[in-house]
């Protein structure tokens, strides 16, 4: 692919190794000054590894990165943001107790000739770069009060104050109402006139074709294809993305639905010290034995905080009824629902669900320690014992019972946890985004086993940041929208498109 | 992204070989050479010509740090800290003393046998008084939400205070003066401060059930869990609570315990220095002896092995340094703990790449540190040795950081 006008980054070779995974293998990618240029791939790709080498997070094992002709090894984002890159990370990177304008100018304070903070001066220059970006947003707010899709413009006021030539978008647009991303979709379209190179990342066929000059696609670490937008089609990408015809494998058919176990009726959860005063509102559904519900919903619509509220893991501050067989229930603690046959698979696995100190077997056994205790000593043959049911039988693949926890791949580590609750004989299993940061071959198995578990009667409540994942698995399907149910689709009648209607409604 | 789990860092020397982990045996080693050193270095030779008085003393310090020197493990362990455990010291054995004093004022005040009936009274309101204070930690820590270097922070100024004003109440109440030391000559007490083995028996016996507790017991999982990751603990339907509830009580219950073996070694209840900045040294026994402070990974091995080596240097130093040791001992303790510690990280150090001396502060720890090093020996060995010692320290420094700069 030739380029013609002047060069902006120029990346060779790039390789980039994780202890058991190539992240990176030979990427080469040059984007022209004042290029829209897409990253395309599934989760596990290596987009967010290659942006984050660009942008000076990580350091390339192999392959020559130039900036403007320059080659260029930057040891921080700090070096990198002096070279003229700026990356937008998909977590947000603002601290919520300083305002907007402290924030925009964190690190790199304006000062008086005094030496002290002028405060003024950036709160001027902070309202200027939130008006050139159509952001209805005060510089004195604080940034923990502004909603998600003001957040993501303050971080691009950010990457503008530091006349970045080049700006990296991790997914800016996940998170984002439509009219949020129409207005984002501007800014970009904006700044690339005024000659900044952009690259983005999106899973979004729509915008991307909307926007992008250039796409790149990934699969597993390698460069499948970089091409001109005007030379392919959303359904060639997806195809290179995914690098089969994507087949609509559903798991869904012959399940059988037994009894109903659950009944969530006007279920409010309040947020305090919070605009939208609540964090769910007026939630009501029903779940049964032997069924898989999916939850819907964008980043902040209330998926997990529902599913803690259902595990008794919230401030106990709710509202409305909860019936577990008919009968009215108000968990305070974990043990309490564990107790009553709830598990929860916490969304974020590092911080809420493994225990790096303790190894396999101990990560395994220990809501059910008590089984494996004779009086009140720990066997250790029992513990492996029992242990060593769910292990095998949920595939996890391992050196040792007794290995370290953190040298397992993320799908067998998500698979031990698993494992660790169905130790507990639950009836009703919640699955928080149980695939996040697993690679396409254990999402499969995953699937497989989840399939399982509700053949076998279990009751799963899943929510997922992919739309595909719930389409795949679910029976029925209800979408959340800034904390309130906005639609519940049977899964015949359930399509993406009216998915993410609900979810921005 | 599959990678972000395998970027975790192992903590470096937890590999299990024989019977002991490497960094374990790091500290058996380092162990024997304070010893060697001791031994040939002291001009008395007093480890050659009174070996059972040098073992005894030694022993019985070893016993008196270690047995809240485990306390501190179990809590450190849970994710918590106890600085109160010096204070709590003084207490208990003040509320022992003032215990018996009230039961058998007669005997306590004429230096008499107080009998059994006030010895038992007493040993149990001190352990009572270890349970109570944990009690308060765990509540302040729990359901205050203080941050637990604050609660026992305040509970370290507080209970030393606490401890001097009971004192001074229970004398005034049944002599004419009121006095902050209360002398304790019951034979119960002489027996435990002659029999050198009581205390070790007791440390041993400890050590064991904490063992047992940590590694054996459901409860002993749970304080890992917790200490490992609280929010995943609580999420898997652990009492967090009730299992910081638990550790704080140990710590100072360990700490009561001591208390009373205190007040045995020094025949009285002197609340004023008695133990005075010693939860320091059992914090360190337990972080050379390879605790985390993020909480999480320590064990009894580590924590007793640390003890007899935190006990080692000191003796050392008391026997290497004749005169006004005490000056010294807490510079030469602290840059011991902080050897003992970077030592464990430098293999993960050199792994990662990161720098000893980095940039601007790596300039300016290198004066610091001669600086440090060259005053250190030059008062205990004389000037000019000591400016030597700085300008060696200075040429070595810098060769790294050139090393550094240049890698």
């Amino acid at each position: 692919m030739s380029q013609s006008g002047p060069i902006a980054v120029t990346m060779r070779g790039i390789t980039k190794r994780f202890p058991g995974v190539v992240a990176l293998d030979d990427v080469s990618l040059t984007v022209g000054r004042g290029e829209i240029h897409a990253v395309c791939g599934e989760n596990g790709a290596g987009k967010s590894t290659l942006m984050k080498i660009l942008s000076g997070v990580y350091q390339p094992d192999e392959g020559v990165l130039e900036i403007t002709g320059v080659p260029r090894r930057f040891a921080g984002t700090r070096e990198a943001e002096a070279a003229g890159v700026a990356i937008i990370h998909q977590e947000l990177n603002l601290v919520e107790e300083l305002t907007v304008a402290a924030n925009i100018f964190l690190g790199r304070e304006r000062r008086t000739r005094l030496g002290l903070l002028d405060d003024r001066r950036m709160t001027a220059e902070a309202a200027r770069l939130l008006e050139s970006l159509d952001c209805p947003v005060s510089p004195l707010a604080t940034a923990g009060s502004l909603r998600v899709g003001d957040q993501q413009l303050v971080e691009i006021a950010k990457a503008l104050s530091l006349e970045a030539s080049i700006v990296v978008m991790d997914e800016p647009t996940s998170a984002l109402t439509e009219a949020e991303s129409a207005r984002l979709e501007r800014t970009i379209l904006r700044l690339r006139d005024q000659g900044t190179t952009i690259l983005y990342i999106s899973h979004k066929m729509d915008e991307v074709f909307r926007l992008a000059d250039r796409i790149t696609v990934l699969r597993d670490g390698r460069q499948i294809r970089t091409v001109a937008r005007s030379a392919t089609t959303p359904r060639e990408i997806t195809g290179w993305m995914v690098g089969r015809e994507i087949e609509g494998h559903a798991f869904h058919h012959n399940r059988s639905r037994g009894d109903r176990l659950l009944e969530v009726r006007g279920l409010s959860l309040p947020w305090p010290d919070h605009p939208r005063g609540y964090r769910l509102k007026d939630i009501s559904f029903d779940l049964h034995a032997g069924e898989i519900l999916g939850v819907a919903g964008l980043m902040g619509a209330g998926r997990t905080e529902l599913l803690e509220t259902l595990f008794g893991a919230a401030e106990p501050t709710w509202s409305g009824t909860i019936l577990l067989d008919g009968r009215p229930m108000r968990f305070r603690h974990p043990r309490e629902a564990c107790a009553a046959g709830i598990g929860m698979v916490t969304e974020d696995r590092k911080r809420l669900g493994l225990f790096p100190d303790l190894d396999v077997a101990a990560n395994v056994s220990l809501c059910s320690l008590q089984e494996a205790a004779r009086g009140p000593l720990i066997s250790q043959a029992r513990e492996e014992a029992l242990v060593a049911g769910p292990v095998a039988a949920t595939g996890v693949k391992t050196p040792g019972l007794h290995a370290s926890i953190m040298g397992l791949s993320g799908g067998n580590q998500q698979k031990c946890i698993i494992s660790r609750w169905l130790l507990t004989k639950p009836r009703i299993l919640l699955l928080d985004d149980p695939t996040r940061g697993i690679d396409v071959g254990a999402k499969a198995e995953l699937y497989t086993l989840i399939d399982r578990l509700c053949r076998e009667d279990l009751a799963v409540i899943l929510t997922s940041s992919e739309l595909p994942e719930l389409l795949t698995l679910a029976d029925r399907i209800i979408v959340l929208a800034e904390g309130r149910l906005t639609a519940e689709f049977p899964r015949a009648e359930a399509t993406e498109q009216k998915i993410v209607e609900a979810a921005t409604m | 992204m599959p990678h972000t789990d395998a970027t975790s860092p192992r903590p470096a020397g937890t590999g299990r070989g024989f019977f002991l982990r490497s960094a374990e045996w790091a500290l058996v080693l380092a162990i024997v050479v304070a010893v060697v050193l001791t031994a040939l270095v002291d001009a008395n030779h007093s480890y050659w010509f009174q070996p059972y008085a040098s073992l005894r003393d030694i022993a019985r310090n070893t016993a008196l740090l270690g047995i809240f020197a485990l306390g501190a493990t179990v809590v450190i362990i849970a994710g918590g800290i106890d600085l109160s455990s010096g204070s709590m010291i003084a207490l208990s054995g003040t509320v022992c003393a003032a215990t018996m004093l009230l039961v058998s004022p007669g005997e306590m005040i004429g230096f008499k046998p107080a009998g059994p009936v006030a010895v038992t009274l007493g040993c149990l309101a001190a352990l009572a008084s270890g349970f109570l204070v944990g009690t308060l930690h765990a509540w302040l820590i729990t359901a205050i939400r203080l941050p637990p270097f604050i609660a026992t922070l305040a509970t370290l100024v507080g209970l030393r205070s606490l401890a001097r004003a009971l004192a001074e109440s229970a004398t005034a109440a049944v002599t004419p003066s009121k006095n902050n030391l209360i002398n304790v000559a019951d034979p119960f007490f002489k027996a435990i401060r002659d029999n050198v083995w009581i205390p070790v028996a007791v440390f041993a016996i400890l050590a064991v059930l904490t063992w047992i507790l940590l590694t054996r017991t459901v409860l002993g999982r749970h304080l890992y869990a917790l200490g490992g990751n609280e929010e995943a603990a609580r999420l898997a339907g652990i009492k967090t609570e009730n299992v910081k509830w638990f550790a704080y009580c140990f710590g100072a219950m360990t700490a009561a315990l001591a208390g009373l073996f205190y007040v045995a070694n020094e025949s009285a209840a002197s609340p004023t220095n008695q133990a005075r900045g010693h939860e320091l040294n059992a914090i360190a026994a337990a972080v050379v002896g390879g605790c985390s402070l993020a909480g999480g990974a320590g064990s009894v091995t580590g924590t007793v092995l640390g003890t007899i080596f935190m006990r080692v240097v000191i003796d050392a130093i008391s026997k290497i340094i004749k005169t006004g040791a005490d000056v010294y001992e807490g510079m030469i303790v602290g840059v011991v703990v902080v050897i003992a510690v970077t030592f464990a990280q430098l293999g993960q150090m050199a792994r990662g790449g990161r720098h000893l001396l980095p940039g601007a502060l790596g300039l300016c720890i290198i004066p610091t540190l001669a600086l440090l090093a060259g005053g250190v020996v030059a008062m205990t060995a004389g000037s000019g040795v000591g400016i030597a010692a700085g300008i060696a320290a200075v040429v070595l420094l810098g060769g790294l950081k050139v090393w550094e700069v240049r890698r």
